[in-house]
């Protein structure tokens, strides 16, 4: 699903993959291209989100109710569809982040253990 | 909102624009190649590479947006969808089957839901009106009576009405047919005579006007005389809408009655079964009955029934109580006669209520058990058609073993493959139920028909409601789970491997040897077994009922019924009418002779009389008809001795009377009546006997001929008494008919045109229920037969289909074509055999449910037994020779190249 780009090959789970967007959604509504490049970005191109994954995991959180989508215009003047958080996906986001310091956290303590 | 429910939502919405969302898809996909080819133009790449870059990154856009559509999709509601058009083409792939299943599904299904909707007609369906379940029906109870009393004097209901304990209103009510003058005569219409509370406790406001009130039911009404209510349809038909109609006056019984109120359409007064078109106040019955008078009978006259409204909060328990505590009160207050009530309290007399949701009918009484067991056939003959095609299911399955593994092979669940041949069935029963629904109307209408007979004023509702509908949702689940659910279960309970390896061919012996198959097969032919000895007996007791003698010869002889108690003449002048009338029809082409009597024999109506002798005191109750003379030529009631009656036998020539065979014997033991004298009534006289006739069946077809004796009608002492022609004719009816009406008219113009009614016909009416509960047994029979046949003979030719290799190897091994054929029909023989044997113990078990049905045949009637057996061995035989005779045709090299 996600995997390093160049690393060896292995997804992460799927839950991480819909906290990565609902992060990337922080910022304000975002179309899924928008979506994907801004992981790829931040990610330091590390990241890559396949559009096999991307697009069913965004119209699944739409479904949950934690993402809302609207019809508009891209920076090219296109027409686009928006993805925006709502107020449960803030809250999932929050609660996802945390969950994700203290499992990264976890397995940092494991890796460096000497 | 909760997540699931947003989801649900979400989807929901979806599934309404489809289209729609498939495009939005497209296009959201569509918009992020495009990003990426213009990324890649950014980029460098050159613009020829572009395209293939953008695919290989992307993917296969298609494959996507499928996944995309899947998500939003409800899972379970798509692979119904894709069951249904799966099962539908297999249906259509096997025509026959199809066609089988859907016309024994459609005669089951169609046959149940006709006789349901006349039980929820009669039976079931509320009262429409508010509140339908408060209503109680009252009824006597006494301990010397078998059956409830549902009718009540006048005096017991005006003293019931006065006591509120337990009922907001109480009211009574009597269904009579209505003498209406319209500008061409009279006319008779359908009415209620109903007392004050009556419109009150059925709570229904008026279309027009006002209802009747208790102010209304006095002695000779309110102020302005007595006031009607109307009904829709008669302000429709009789006023033609007019919106004035109130305050107009009505001619009924030759007494002006003043319109007060219109009722709206959805009103019928408290018996479903009939349909009123005027109310009159219970007071003004003298005037509507006249020359009778209910009420003046007190409490020798029984004709009123009795609903009332309980008060809010009180249950049925509670006005039972207080209905208890004031039924010796009421009697006492009510009845004038000592004697009586030390009789009735010895007896517990008391009132009872219960429910009166649904009204009150006499037609219930009549009718609920044959419905009820007529019901019972349509279930066994729908129990029948289910397990018949679970049985045909069953074999076919066998034949789809192969296709049943291979998916389970590719990870099909077994319960998709189960939810699978489930849709398959219920299809099936959905279509069958459709078209049985489609079909009920005609048979519910034309069976109403056949039970209510001529008795035109009234009448079942069998229309659809939405209790029909459940009940026909209900039957198609439960069809559709009997059908498929075990042949589903089975077809996907073996182990994959074992599958795959039988394949379609030799099956091993221990398979065949399975119970379950048989045992459904076997199980149809018992319940077939039971319905053809049903059909059997009540068909046999019917045409008993049709051969035993009547006494008097119904073919050839129509009745003419005069309604002559409204018009001006009376007495001897009407007698002189009576006369003329009869010599006029008389000359009509095609009629024999003429008479008149007082009762129609079989009609149900009775009059008894005590007589007794000059010698012996003791009283003899005798059947009593009133005739004019001719009557027992024209009814071909043998004149044994002494001479008929003239119409100059009147009281001033000394009272006369004719005794049948067994009053004459009854009264005169060993000796000639003729003659002799008898006294009793009227009072005081002695009349002579001046012949013996033969007996005759006189209350109902179903009880011998009692003692009874006749009157001439010139010795009656009724002022306005109306008789019923009889005419013996040659040929058809019709022409009399017309002619009848016309001399009717023109010699009586006040009179109501007169119904006539063929003797047979009424015959026919009198046993109504018993025709009825015959002709749907036997025709269920004949069903059970064909169905049980087509069941054997498809499970057995599946299962030949399936050893068509077997039989060449043991043909080309020296098995004789006869041997194949024994082998063959053995399978089914048993099943047959064990079938017929388990149905005639289950028959000999429940035919006594069927005893009070029966005349003259006993419900173990050997002859019945053993001819319906017979006929559905010879049955069963035919239908398992066909597949083994088949079979035994195979040509060995063939059957073994078929492999």
């Amino acid at each position: 699903m996600i995997r390093e780009e160049n690393g060896p090959s292995g997804d992460l789970i799927q839950g991480t993959l819909e906290m990565l967007i609902l992060r990337a959604l922080m910022g304000g509504p975002m179309h899924g291209y928008g979506v994907a490049e801004w992981i790829h970005q931040t990610s330091q191109q590390v990241l890559k989100v396949e559009e096999g994954a991307l697009y069913p995991a965004l119209h699944r959180l739409e479904l949950r109710g934690l993402l809302r989508a609207e019809w508009g215009a891209s920076e090219n003047n296109r027409r686009a569809k928006f993805y925006e958080l709502t107020a449960q996906g803030k809250k999932r986001l929050h609660a996802e982040s945390q969950r994700w310091e203290k499992l990264s956290a976890a397995i940092a303590l494991v890796m460096q253990a000497s | 909102m909760h997540p699931h429910l947003h989801e649900f939502a979400l989807r929901w919405k979806s599934l309404f624009r489809r289209r729609r969302m498939e495009r939005e898809m497209a296009e959201e996909l569509e918009f992020h190649q495009a990003m990426l080819r213009e990324k890649l133009l950014r980029e460098g790449v050159p613009q020829t590479e572009v395209n293939t870059m953008t695919r290989r990154t992307f993917g296969d856009a298609r494959r996507w947006r499928e996944r995309l559509i899947e998500l939003w999709q409800f899972r379970a509601l798509e692979n119904f969808r894709r069951d249904v058009s799966f099962s539908a083409r297999l249906l259509k792939k096997s025509p026959g089957f199809t066609a089988v299943a859907l016309v024994t599904l459609t005669i089951a299904i169609g046959a149940t839901t006709s006789i349901f909707s006349l039980i929820n007609g009669l039976l079931l369906r509320p009262l429409p009106v508010p509140h339908a379940d408060q209503l109680a029906v009252v009824h006597s109870d006494r301990s010397d009576y078998d059956a409830f009393g549902y009718s009540f004097c006048a005096p017991f209901f005006r003293a019931l009405e006065k006591r509120h304990q337990a009922f907001q209103d109480v009211a009574a009510f009597t269904n009579s047919t209505m003498q209406v003058r319209s500008s061409s005569g009279s006319v008779e219409v359908p009415g209620a005579i109903v007392s004050g509370q009556f419109f009150r406790a059925l709570e229904t406001p008026p279309l027009l006007g006002r209802y009747l009130t208790p102010r209304d039911d006095q002695p000779g009404g309110g102020p302005g005389g007595f006031g009607v209510v109307i009904s829709e349809s008669f302000w429709r038909t009789w006023f033609n809408k007019a919106p004035d109609v109130v305050g107009q006056k009505i001619i009924i019984a030759n007494a002006p009655f003043t319109v007060v109120g219109v009722m709206p359409k959805r009103f019928i007064g408290a018996d479903p079964t009939h349909r009123p078109e005027i109310y009159v106040p219970l007071w003004a019955e003298p005037v509507i009955d006249a020359p009778y008078n209910n009420i003046a009978g007190g409490y020798h006259a029984w004709w009123l029934a009795i609903i009332a409204r309980r008060n809010r909060g009180v249950s049925l328990e509670q006005a039972n109580a207080a209905l208890k505590t004031d039924s010796n009160p009421i009697l006492e207050e009510a009845i004038p006669d000592a004697q009586w009530i030390k009789d009735a309290q010895t007896h517990h007399f008391e009132f009872v209520a219960e429910s009166g949701s649904n009204g009150f009918s006499y037609l219930r009484s009549r009718f609920r058990k044959p419905l009820v067991a007529v019901f019972t056939f349509c279930t066994v003959m729908l129990l029948l058609a289910c397990l018949n095609l679970a049985s045909l299911l069953m074999a076919r399955a066998a034949a789809r073993e192969r296709e049943l593994a291979t998916r389970l092979a590719f990870g099909a669940t077994r319960r998709r493959l189960i939810q699978q041949l489930l849709v398959e069935s219920l299809l099936i029963a959905v279509m069958g139920t459709a078209t049985g629904i489609a079909v009920s109307p005609i048979l519910s209408r034309s069976l109403a028909a056949l039970l209510l007979g001529h008795s035109h004023n009234t009448f079942l509702d069998t229309s659809l409601d939405l209790r029909m509908f459940l009940f026909a949702a209900t039957i198609a689940a439960v069809a559709a789970v009997l059908v498929g659910l075990i042949p589903a279960l089975r077809a996907t309970s073996k182990n994959l491997s074992d599958q795959i390896k039988d394949g379609s061919h030799a099956t091993s012996a221990r398979q065949r040897r399975r119970l379950l198959p048989r045992a459904l097969m076997g199980l149809e032919v018992a319940l077939a077994l039971m319905l053809v000895v049903g059909a059997g007996l009540l068909a046999t007791s019917l045409v008993r009922l049709y051969r035993t003698g009547l006494g008097f010869d119904p073919k050839g002889v129509v009745n003419l019924e005069l309604r002559m108690d409204k018009q001006s003449l009376d007495g001897n002048a009407l007698l002189r009418w009576y006369q003329k009338f009869g010599d006029s029809l008389a000359h009509e082409p095609g009629v024999k002779s003429v008479s008149f009597d007082a009762v129609t024999p079989l009609s149900g109506s009775t009059t008894t009389i005590t007589y007794h002798t000059l010698s012996n005191k003791r009283e003899r109750t005798l059947y009593m008809n009133t005739v004019a003379p001719e009557y027992f030529r024209t009814m071909r009631i043998p004149m044994l001795e002494g001479r008929d009656f003239r119409w100059n036998d009147t009281s001033a020539s000394g009272n006369k009377i004719i005794l049948n065979r067994t009053a004459a014997k009854m009264l005169f033991p060993g000796q000639n009546a003729v003659g002799q004298h008898v006294a009793g009534w009227p009072k005081g006289s002695q009349l002579e006997v001046i012949a013996v006739v033969g007996d005759v069946r006189y209350a109902s077809i179903k009880k011998g001929a009692p003692a009874g004796a006749y009157m001439p009608i010139t010795q009656s002492e009724q002022k306005k008494a109306s008789y019923t022609a009889v005419v013996r004719i040659d040929g058809p009816p019709a022409p009399l008919a017309s002619a009848a009406r016309e001399l009717a008219a023109r010699m009586a113009p006040d009179i109501p045109s007169p119904v006539m009614t063929t003797m047979s016909g009424d015959l026919d009416a009198s046993i109504s229920s018993e025709r009825m509960m015959a002709m749907l047994s036997v025709f269920f029979a004949g069903c059970a037969l064909f169905i049980t046949a087509i069941g054997l003979y498809g499970t057995l030719a599946y299962a030949t289909a399936r050893r068509t290799s077997e039989i060449g190897i043991r043909m080309a091994l020296g098995a004789q074509r006869v041997q194949v054929v024994g082998l063959i029909f053995r399978e089914n023989a048993w099943v047959a055999a064990g079938g017929l044997l388990a149905g005639l113990v289950a028959a000999l078990l429940a035919s006594r449910a069927l005893a009070s049905f029966l005349y003259g045949t006993s419900p173990r009637d050997p002859w019945v037994m053993t001819i319906s057996a017979l006929a559905l061995g010879t049955v069963a035989t035919t239908a398992s020779l066909i597949p083994a005779i088949r079979a035994a045709l195979i040509e060995p090299i063939t059957a073994i190249r078929h492999e």
